[in-house]
């Protein structure tokens, strides 16, 4: 099969890789205040981590031939301790009145969401000009 | 359903919905239109040229094609390219597993291919009627 546009594997993952970054940050964004997961404590704030795969090439023993491409790792569930509320009237509450509120900080939430939206811009650049080589490159035998 | 299936058509990058087995006629018919002797001639012509890097690319090729085949096989690369890009197209409308990137991309892939054989052909119809022009 011929590949035109190469190295264009790379970015395809790692927008794939971002868009579940994104998913998971909107995770975390709709359950910032919800005080029973399935398992009855508070929901827990999920991080994703990324790993890079080796391309066929590399796996055959050439590191130098392809690029590498990125997959999401495992999404790990953040180990900080729940917020505590003082609401004594919350079905939730404990004997004391307060309530175990997620682990959740909006502000962090949002920086994150920046930050991988820049990222999948990033990658979208590198598509158009990965497109804009290749019909460059084209364009060299068309006279007229 | 009808909005969709117009959507489709539009979306089929740059061929307007030229279908693969529509592009399998053009190219037998690329390789037809040129007699056996002139392509003969065609080939050893480019053999002559320093072209090392037609003589290898993709599936087909290998030891002792012709160069006949080996348009056919880019051809049916890029068939196979538009009919991935359209499968994509299709299981992102259907609400398959498809993101939107996956599949703007496997079309852009199509359309470059499709770029691609359009200029080759170019390039082999000039050199078929520079030499038809040839003064004997």
């Amino acid at each position: 099969m011929i590949s035109l546009l190469t190295g264009i594997e790379s970015s395809a993952s790692a927008l794939d890789a971002e868009r579940m970054r994104m998913d998971v940050i909107s995770q975390n964004i709709a359950n910032a205040n919800t005080t029973r997961d399935v398992d009855g404590k508070p929901y827990q704030r999920q991080e994703i981590v990324f790993e890079s795969v080796l391309s066929a090439l590399q796996e055959a023993g050439n590191p130098d031939a392809g690029a590498k491409t990125v997959q999401v790792a495992r999404v790990l569930k953040d180990p900080r301790p729940p917020r505590m509320v003082y609401n004594p009237g919350h079905p939730d509450a404990d004997a004391k009145g307060f309530v175990a509120m997620p682990n959740i900080n909006i502000h962090e939430e949002m920086v994150d969401m920046i930050a991988s939206s820049r990222t999948y811009e990033a990658n979208l650049a590198v598509v158009k000009n990965a497109r804009a080589i290749a019909m460059q490159a084209l364009s060299i035998g068309r006279h007229s | 359903m009808d909005a969709l299936s117009a959507l489709k058509l539009v979306a089929t990058p740059s061929t307007g919905g030229l279908q693969a087995n529509a592009m399998q006629e053009m190219a037998s018919s690329l390789t037809k239109s040129i007699p056996a002797a002139e392509m003969q001639q065609l080939t050893a012509a480019s053999s002559d040229m320093p072209l090392p890097s037609l003589a290898s690319p993709s599936t087909v090729g290998g030891g002792g094609a012709g160069f006949g085949e080996m348009l056919g096989g880019l051809v049916n690369d890029v068939a196979q390219k538009q009919a991935a890009a359209s499968s994509a197209v299709s299981g992102l409308l259907s609400g398959q597993n498809v993101s939107l990137h996956q599949a703007m991309i496997s079309m852009e892939e199509a359309n470059v291919s499709f770029q691609m054989m359009v200029e080759v052909r170019n390039r082999l119809l000039d050199s078929y009627q520079e030499l038809m022009r040839m003064q004997i």
